[in-house]
């Protein structure tokens, strides 16, 4: 296991890919929040909220799975399959709101 | 553990000495990794394998929320398309985006096994069906912005 220490590249652009991650959702959710303002007005920045409080989560227990555990000994998957769980949601969300912008139903929001 | 013989022993003291005993990583080492389909077999690998397999995993993860982005925007920005062409792209881009992450959660767990075990890494689960999708809804928004 030599290379995996505190200098390790791999750690760092782990690292580096859960803050992208992390900076795509907050990204998203502001972006999606300003396009659902036209039609659900302000309510949908509780929306960006809830998108940018996500990603800091997900930047933090990033970041303390990495420094607290580099060998990744214990930690296991549980991050991961939240992450995957969370954007399997936001996925059934946006359908939603993909299918009452097409009906024209949005104003039920 | 209770200790009759010393009653005069001051009461903050002892759960202070419980608080020292339960280190943080003692009690995150007690705690079964999981998810076990992953973890209870094989051995512990070189963690810049491991290390990789996530980074893949977020990499999909990323592709995921650039579809749902991509899909809702295509519906909410009122482009000059065709608007049932425009619908059916955005909820294929949609639906491609929600499939992703179950993909992505997948591949990472096979792979991770793999790694565990020595076998040979799986074969990447989803890209046909990602590529063949993503072609279809661009074609699709072609047509529509031809046809208008």
């Amino acid at each position: 296991m030599s290379g995996v220490g505190t200098r390790s590249l791999a750690r760092e652009r782990t690292r580096l890919a859960w803050r992208r991650t992390a900076l795509g959702l907050a990204g998203g959710a502001v972006a999606g929040a300003r396009l659902l303002q036209d039609v659900v007005g302000p309510a949908a920045w509780l929306l960006a909220l809830a998108g940018l409080a996500a990603a800091l989560l997900v930047a933090r227990f990033a970041r303390r799975r990495h420094e607290s555990d580099p060998l990744l000994t214990q930690r296991g998957g549980r991050l991961v399959t939240t992450v995957a769980v969370g954007t399997l949601l936001v996925g059934i969300a946006a359908l939603v709101v993909l299918l009452a912008l097409a009906t024209g139903r949005v104003s039920v929001l | 553990m209770p200790q009759p013989g010393r009653p005069d022993e001051p009461p903050a003291a002892r759960p202070a000495a419980h608080g020292d005993d339960r280190a943080p990583r003692t009690a995150e080492a007690s705690r079964p990794r999981f998810p076990a389909r992953v973890y209870a077999v094989g051995a512990e690998p070189d963690a810049r394998f491991s290390l990789a397999n996530e980074r893949t995993f977020l990499a999909w993860v990323r592709t995921a929320l650039a579809l749902l982005a991509g899909g809702v925007a295509l519906e909410a920005l009122d482009l000059p398309v065709l608007p049932g062409l425009r619908l059916a792209a955005a909820v294929l881009l949609v639906v491609l985006g929600t499939l992703a992450p179950v993909l992505a959660w997948w591949g990472w767990a096979r792979t991770e096994r793999a790694i565990r075990t020595g076998r040979p890494l799986p074969a990447p689960v989803g890209f046909a069906v990602l590529v063949v999708g993503a072609c279809v809804a661009g074609a699709l928004v072609l047509i529509g912005l031809v046809l208008r």
